[in-house]
């Protein structure tokens, strides 16, 4: 009886770099959804998530001896990629996407208002929608780590490997973060309530 | 603990990430007392519990095209290195060649020049000649002095596979003309591979071997097997420059 191991992703990139392809479309398979889904929670487009994807896997062919074990894990590489590329094609839509809106304005864009109360619902997959479209709706530098942190289920340090910055950084946008998606949906709970309280009854009388 | 302290906390404290086990008690015991804490509680225990849930839920994945679009750039890079890698890197190390070569011709005319004026200076013209003959070019150090050779760790196997035998790693016996290279008896080198067209070390009247270090792909372009997880280290060779400083051969150390 044999047993079998499962190679490590260090293991895959060696065997892709001396031209295994077998090993290479491993690796794709092994870490493409975590890259695909951060980067449409990212930028809330599948057709930025699918060229962030096949960007990301097209730099690790060409570059893979930058890669540096050292200095983190191979799935935090990937996802330092992807943030760059995410982060230059939002750049580059900025025109088109209402993603700037700044975080301290205390104004509630309309994509996060929903039609029913967004914090009682938020553990029901319906409001799903509601609270994806409140992410989308943060600065950059809070989305990235509540996705990567909260989304992604990384731990402080592997976040900061992403992102670049100190894990102290991390800590307190996530906080940030956090505190900006329960104001904004309290704010969007408390304008429905209203709502409901003013909505006239036509008197038959 | 004060509600401005509950609320530094709060995430930390719904996500189980408050290590603080006496901070956490007063956390609890103060939003147990204060009723716009506990609201804020809540609020923040419904935002982890909607993350857990879309992460939960969220299955997305890449449609088959990239994978097909990434596993054809993977094979293009693949198929292109045997008939462009080597290409470029042969050219490269020519430059390198050429350009020690040219070096070596500099510093020669310059011994030349500089003896030829010491010895008017001297009036010795008879001697000159002489002197010029008995001291052939004398090999300047300007390459670095051979360092000891790492000790690799090539596979034996990779020895066993080489595609041309006439090139077969072995112990070499010191050749006559490598007597500028520091005498290792365990070093362990290829032939000499001739670079211009069927030239080779015998036919020429004089030169020198000088020792230079190469990217190690530049063992591809001779057709010698490389460990491509060491693709990116240098390699020893031994060249034999003429003494018209052209290159002759070449010969890898190990």
């Amino acid at each position: 009886m044999t047993l079998k191991t499962t190679p490590s992703d260090l293991d895959l990139l060696r065997l892709m770099m001396a031209g295994g392809e077998e090993a290479f479309a491993e690796l794709y398979r092994r870490r493409q959804g975590g890259v695909y889904r951060f980067a449409l929670q990212m930028s809330g487009s599948p057709e930025i998530a699918e060229d962030v994807t096949q960007e990301v896997f097209i730099v690790l062919i060409r570059t893979a001896e930058r890669y540096n074990p050292d200095r983190g894990s191979l799935s935090a590489y990937l996802y330092g990629i992807a943030r760059n590329y995410v982060l230059r094609k939002l750049e580059q839509d900025r025109p088109y996407l209402p993603l700037t809106e700044s975080a301290d304005d205390g104004v509630t864009h309309p994509s996060m208002i929903s039609d029913t109360d967004p914090l009682v619902e938020l553990t029901r997959n319906e409001s799903i929608k509601s609270l994806r479209e409140a992410i989308l709706a943060l600065p950059a530098h809070y989305r990235e780590v509540i996705v990567l942190c909260e989304l992604h289920e990384m731990s402080y340090l592997e976040a900061a490997d992403v992102v670049g910055c100190a894990v102290g950084t991390v800590r307190s946008r996530l906080h940030r973060g956090r505190a900006l998606l329960i104001e904004k949906l309290r704010a969007a709970r408390d304008r429905d309530h209203a709502s409901q309280e003013v909505k006239p009854a036509r008197c038959f009388a | 603990m004060n509600c401005h302290e509950l609320l530094a906390v709060a995430g930390e404290l719904v996500r189980d990430q408050l290590m603080d086990a006496t901070q956490r008690e007063k956390a609890l015991e103060h939003a147990a007392s204060c009723v716009k804490c506990s609201n804020h509680l809540s609020d923040e225990r419904a935002l982890t519990a909607a993350f857990q849930t879309m992460s939960r839920v969220a299955d997305e994945q890449a449609p088959p095209r990239v994978e097909a679009a990434v596993l054809a750039a993977f094979r293009e890079k693949h198929a292109s290195l045997p008939s462009i890698a080597p290409q470029r890197q042969s050219r490269r190390w020519l430059y390198a060649v050429a350009a020690a070569a040219a070096v070596v011709i500099i510093a020669g005319m310059l011994a030349v020049f500089l003896t030829r004026n010491s010895d008017i200076k001297d009036k010795t013209a008879s001697t000159e000649s002489q002197d010029f003959k008995s001291s052939p070019l004398t090999p300047i150090p300007l390459v670095t002095p051979a360092s000891p050779p790492e000790p690799e760790h090539v596979p034996s196997t990779v020895i066993k596979n080489e595609p041309r035998a006439g090139k077969r790693l072995k112990r070499v016996p010191q050749p006559s003309l490598a007597t500028t290279v520091p005498d290792k008896p365990a070093e362990i080198a290829t032939d000499f591979i001739p670079l211009m067209g069927g030239e080779f070390v015998e036919q020429m009247d004089g030169g020198q071997v000088m020792r230079v270090e190469l990217p190690r792909s530049a063992l591809m372009s001779f057709g010698l097997p490389m460990d491509m997880e060491r693709a990116t280290q240098r390699v020893k060779a031994d060249v034999v420059v003429g003494n018209d400083g052209l290159a002759r051969a070449i010969r890898f150390v190990r």
